[in-house]
């Protein structure tokens, strides 16, 4: 269980990677990982989570707190890698229409490389 | 409940603390492998029993370390009962309203994040994903959270 971050080459976008579940323990982590960068003036921001096998609604706020303040900075807070679980309790929800979800955080990496506003 | 019930039924207690949840997964997830449930069905009990166990701390108790939370579930032939009980303040889910928009309406998205309310996420989850929910409260007995899924048979062996 972790949560990491990098800078993208070429671009001001940061990914911020989870592998694991995503509750009560982990999402303290990534809220702290998120407002450091976001407190930092950093709101081109990328969540892979690729890694991540689990999601309850701590986790979705979570996201959608950073995706306002993101916003707000005139950013973008873009997801990718979700699997089928995960995409349908976004969907639940309606956050599928709230974020920009990519399937495939490789294409995430080359927008933020060619500077494309998703 | 019946009594021939009894010894199929499992009963778990923990503390009422965030980190307890993760216990209260594990538990209810090996029951539901044990009864046959595919791993997207159990992801879906996980959600819910989370969900539900994280309002008992917040709104039942209002802190973590209170009180503690007792949940149970019971395999019987077309279902799996899951009972999550507390000795905290009544909340009845019945009362939240469901989040708006979760209908696919267009809704602008900052919209739709502000009209969040706290508990209203996962119980929309625990209605969405359950296939019945009862919530009975009363000042002897505690609160009392039951959420049956249905074993379907045409799903996995």
């Amino acid at each position: 269980m972790s949560v990491w971050q990098e800078k993208l080459p070429q671009s001001n976008t940061w990914l911020i990677g989870i592998s694991g579940r995503l509750d009560q323990s982990l999402t303290p982590k990534l809220e702290e990982t998120l407002n450091a960068l976001l407190d930092n003036g950093h709101v081109a921001l990328v969540v892979d989570l690729t890694h991540a096998t689990y999601i309850n609604s701590g986790g979705l706020r979570c996201l959608v707190s950073a995706w306002r303040k993101a916003k707000a900075g005139d950013g973008t807070l873009t997801l990718c890698g979700l699997n089928n679980r995960l995409q349908e309790i976004f969907a639940m929800v309606g956050f599928d229409k709230v974020f920009t979800i990519l399937d495939d955080c490789a294409t995430a990496r080359g927008q933020a490389r060619q500077g494309v506003r998703s | 409940m019946a009594s021939g019930d009894m010894a199929r039924e499992q009963v778990l207690v923990v503390p009422g603390r965030y980190k307890e949840i993760k216990r209260i997964c594990e538990f209810i997830a090996a029951g539901a492998a044990d009864a046959g449930f595919d791993a997207n069905t159990i992801f879906h009990l996980e959600l819910c029993c989370d969900e539900a166990s994280t309002n008992i701390i917040e709104h039942a108790y209002g802190d973590e370390g209170v009180g503690d939370i007792a949940i149970s579930y019971a395999v019987e032939d077309d279902g799996f009962t899951i009972v999550l009980r507390d000795t905290g303040q009544a909340f009845d889910p019945g009362d939240v309203p469901p989040p708006p928009a979760i209908s696919g309406t267009a809704m602008p998205a900052d919209e739709l994040a502000d009209q969040m309310r706290i508990g209203g996420l996962g119980l929309h989850f625990i209605r969405n994903l359950m296939d019945e929910v009862t919530y009975t409260a009363d000042r002897r007995h505690g609160n009392r959270l039951v959420m049956v899924k249905k074993l379907h048979k045409d799903g996995d062996p």
